[in-house]
């Protein structure tokens, strides 16, 4: 099951019920000007993040971020090592909260709501964003325990069994493993096990799916399926992907980021228009390997 | 350079004189230690078992029949790890099942009085675990842990209140009843869930486990009043707390065929003594003259060395292993699950958090003396005025005093591994736990102690070993040296094997110096092993389970 142009290029999703309505393009306007062009399509926005600036201790990973992430597509994000696009993933569902000296200022909200208010918890936020992390993480349990475990910590017990095979299908894994579902998941391959988190990630039914370089540690075969299965999983879910490859960014997002040095997003667009046509000097440098 | 040859400049030996002088010395480092101990314990059994006053025969008789089986076996399983891994599971599963009757026997039948293990049995006991099944069963039902809570709380309560009701009802029972109701009926049941879900075994073999068991319970009992050495109760409890596990054991080796030989391992051992007793008596050999041997275990000290025996005080020792590990685990896993998983990183908590975290590697390194100092000051002679309450210590040498005290030396120890252990626990997995929504609790509770446990329980283990061998906490404390009898209870005053080996020490006959301190060393150490294959078991079984 792996109909890879299903979800792909054109996913106008009609604006549902959301969320704030600020003008994503306002994002544009401080500093140095040079960012411009936040990008707007029909979808409507459930995350956004306002002048969002983090701190490590005294160095700051991240300025004055203004980014806004449409419903059920794909939003990639590219830069440099370093440049603070696994930061920002992980501000959206606040994981930077179990990092000590992490420090967030400024607004990000989730369908209209600032995540970083006193009143959420940070537990049920994460319940409605899932994450799956660069390297494939499974816990040391078996496969169906595995993707169980998030509808048990969230009491979800209602048909368990119909609802793993059901992610297991959408992460395009269950014909390889329904034989073996009591089989440890450090058992599988790599790819497998980066679709396994997925299906974890998935079980539980959020709304956002967060992935920081989910095929970084993969070879190409495995990492091609993965695409296959993001692409996928945008006619569902809001998708936000952190990637070191270029290519990857281009083959599977709607919209790109592209973070450079110092924490700044320089550009926010559609994809087609920051692959062929950047406004931004210097994100032509990046993308054409001129500046890395 | 350019003129010289190439081969004999750049690629002749290079020096490693140092390299193989540091590993020899390494070599023999680790060698002398071992060699020096094992020379010791040798020299130790040999004076404990008496083997210089046995004849050839009897040493031909048992090598014949025990010592090249044995020898045999080791070397047909040698490549065959599940035969090992099978005969270890059932020879360190029996120890253990010796290990928890006996703590059994203490717990319920002297510590706590039959009657009252049967109240406090119907208030809180039984209630929790009547509770955690219907959890298990019933998973949407979120309120079983609070009822769990509550009956923690309010049973003892129920319990103490009740008591004088529930102690005429349980002696009405008599004590073989109360067990019968409290432990082997909840077994049956635990022995028939186990077999259908662990085992395989169908509806019916399992049903009929669930009521033989309580069947034979009740069947043997004529056949068990003709030993007198074990007497209703102990059966009982020993059917359960022995008979349970080794029989769970048993059946799931039988259950893999390549697991198979590894009964070859406990026959051969029972079969070779039992041989090995047989050639003897027929060839009238010598037999050696054990100082270890059953009397030495079943009876108090005494003047005469020939009937002195060590029984208080491995009763005492029990005691102690007991109610140490209960302590340090509790408090131990305690401490360092905060410290690891819920103590701030940044703040000024986390100022205090790392005072203590360095202070507790430097308690490990005190003394266990300034322990038994710390022990005798607050458990023994502190006199304080709260209120109505009044505290004055737990009292001089009782068993409590000293559980404490000892609790308190190796507690630090049990931080540090436990500490260690939640450390290795690989970050990713908790990312990936609270990724998913987990809160902190279901986080450590599902990702983080599983996977730490083997390096909890072996840290645990080892410095439980530590506590059982100490002796200076408990002089400090004033534990008695000598004692005739074994601790009535809690309150009961105490010797432990240690203790009573120290003052043999001192006795002026050679029989005593050599025979009887080698037998209670002897003693010790196979307590000490027993508790370490123990630790092994279930590290192991939990290694599997995170693999």
């Amino acid at each position: 099951m792996t109909s890879q142009d299903m979800a792909s290029d054109t996913d106008v999703e009609t604006d549902d019920d959301s969320l704030v309505t600020t003008d994503p393009g306002k994002g544009g306007l401080d500093e140095n000007g040079e960012r411009g062009s936040v990008g707007q399509t029909s979808a409507g926005t459930v995350i956004e993040s306002r002048d969002l600036d983090v701190f490590y201790g005294e160095t700051q990973a991240l300025q004055n971020i203004d980014l806004a992430i449409p419903e059920n597509q794909v939003t990639a994000m590219i830069g440099p090592s370093g440049c603070g696009k696994s930061t920002f993933l992980r501000c959206i569902n606040r994981m930077n909260d179990l990092i000590d000296i992490a420090r967030v200022e400024g607004e990000l909200t989730f369908k209209g709501k600032n995540v970083y208010d006193t009143d959420v918890d940070p537990v049920a936020l994460r319940r409605r964003i899932g994450m799956v992390f660069q390297h494939p993480n499974p816990f040391p349990k078996s496969i169906y325990d595995n993707v169980a475990y998030g509808l048990r910590i969230q009491d979800k017990t209602d048909n368990i069994d119909e609802v793993v095979e059901q992610s297991l299908k959408k992460a395009a894994l269950w014909d390889e493993v329904k034989d073996r579902l009591d089989e440890s998941a450090l058992d599988l391959s790599g790819g497998q096990q980066q679709r396994l988190c997925i299906a974890r990630a998935i079980a539980v039914d959020p709304e956002v799916v967060l992935m920081d370089e989910p095929a970084s540690a993969l070879d190409p075969i495995a990492t091609s399926q993965i695409e296959d299965l993001i692409e996928d999983l945008a006619t569902e879910y809001t998708v936000v992907i952190v990637t070191h490859n270029m290519q990857q960014a281009a083959r599977i997002s709607d919209k790109t980021a592209v973070f450079l040095t110092g924490g700044e997003l320089v550009e926010f667009d559609d994809t087609d228009k920051i692959f062929e046509n950047p406004d931004s000097q210097r994100v032509e440098d990046y993308i054409t390997g001129k500046f890395g | 350079m350019a003129t010289t040859s190439p081969t004999e400049t750049e690629f002749g030996e290079v020096s490693r004189i140092k390299g193989i002088v540091f590993k020899y010395v390494s070599f023999v480092a680790s060698i002398v230690g071992i060699l020096a101990l094992g020379a010791l314990l040798a020299y130790v059994f040999w004076d404990a078992l008496g083997l210089e006053s046995a004849g050839t025969g009897w040493y031909l008789a048992y090598t014949g029949t025990l010592l090249v089986p044995l020898l045999a076996f080791f070397a047909y399983a040698r490549t065959r790890p599940a035969v090992v891994a099978g005969a270890f599971e059932l020879f360190s599963m029996t120890l253990a099942g010796v290990l928890l009757t006996g703590a059994g026997v203490i717990i319920l039948s002297i510590i706590a009085s039959p009657e009252v293990w049967f109240a406090y049995f119907l208030t809180v006991v039984g209630p929790i675990v009547g509770l955690y099944v219907y959890g298990q069963y019933d998973r949407k039902a979120t309120w079983v842990g609070l009822a769990m809570l509550g009956v923690l709380l309010l049973g003892p309560v129920v319990g103490t209140l009740g008591l004088g009701v529930l102690t005429t009802i349980g002696a009405l029972l008599g004590s073989p009843g109360v067990y019968f109701l409290s432990l082997v009926v909840p077994a049956a049941a635990v022995a028939a869930y186990l077999s259908t879900e662990r085992l395989d075994f169908s509806r019916r073999r399992s049903l009929g486990i669930g009521v033989g068991l309580p069947v034979l319970a009740i069947a043997a009992v004529p056949l068990v009043d003709t030993v007198p050495a074990i007497s209703r109760s102990v059966w009982l409890i020993g059917l359960v707390l022995f008979g349970l596990p080794v029989g769970f054991t048993v059946a799931n080796t039988a259950r893999t065929r390549d697991r198979w030989p590894a009964f070859a391992f406990p026959a051969i051992l029972v079969l070779g003594f039992l041989a090995g007793e047989a050639v003897v008596t027929t060839i009238g050999a010598t037999a050696p003259t054990p100082w270890l041997d059953w009397q030495y275990v079943t009876s108090g000290p005494s003047q005469t060395a020939a009937e002195a025996g060590l029984y208080p005080a491995i009763i005492g020792s029990i005691f102690l292993i007991v109610l140490v590990s209960v302590f340090t685990f509790v408090f131990g896993v305690g401490a360092a699950i905060y410290l690891e998983e819920y103590a701030p990183g940044s703040g000024p908590l986390a100022a205090i958090t790392r005072i203590i975290k360095v202070n507790i590697s430097n308690l490990a390194g005190v003394p266990s003396v300034v322990y038994g100092l710390l022990g005798l000051g607050i458990f023994v002679n502190i006199e304080s005025q709260l209120g109505p309450f009044t505290y004055a210590g737990f009292g001089v040498g009782t068993v409590l005093t000293a559980a404490m005290t000892l609790s308190l030396l190796i507690l630090p120890i049990v931080i540090i591994s436990a500490q260690e252990a939640i450390r290795s626990v690989p970050d990713s997995l908790r990312q990936a736990s609270y990724g998913m929504g987990a809160t902190r609790w279901q986080t450590i509770r599902n990702v983080v102690l599983p996977r730490s446990l083997p390096g909890i329980l072996t840290g645990t283990i080892l410095a439980l070993g530590r506590a059982i061998g100490e002796t200076a906490p408990l002089i400090m404390i004033g534990a008695a040296t000598t004692k005739f009898s074994p601790p009535s209870g809690l309150f009961g005053k105490l010797t432990a094997m240690p203790m009573q080996i120290f003052a043999w020490a001192f006795e002026p006959s050679d029989e005593f110096r050599y025979g009887v301190v080698a037998a209670g060393v002897v003693t010790l150490l196979i307590v000490m092993l027993t508790m370490n294959s123990v630790a092994i078991l279930v590290r192991n079984k939990y290694q599997q389970e995170a693999n």
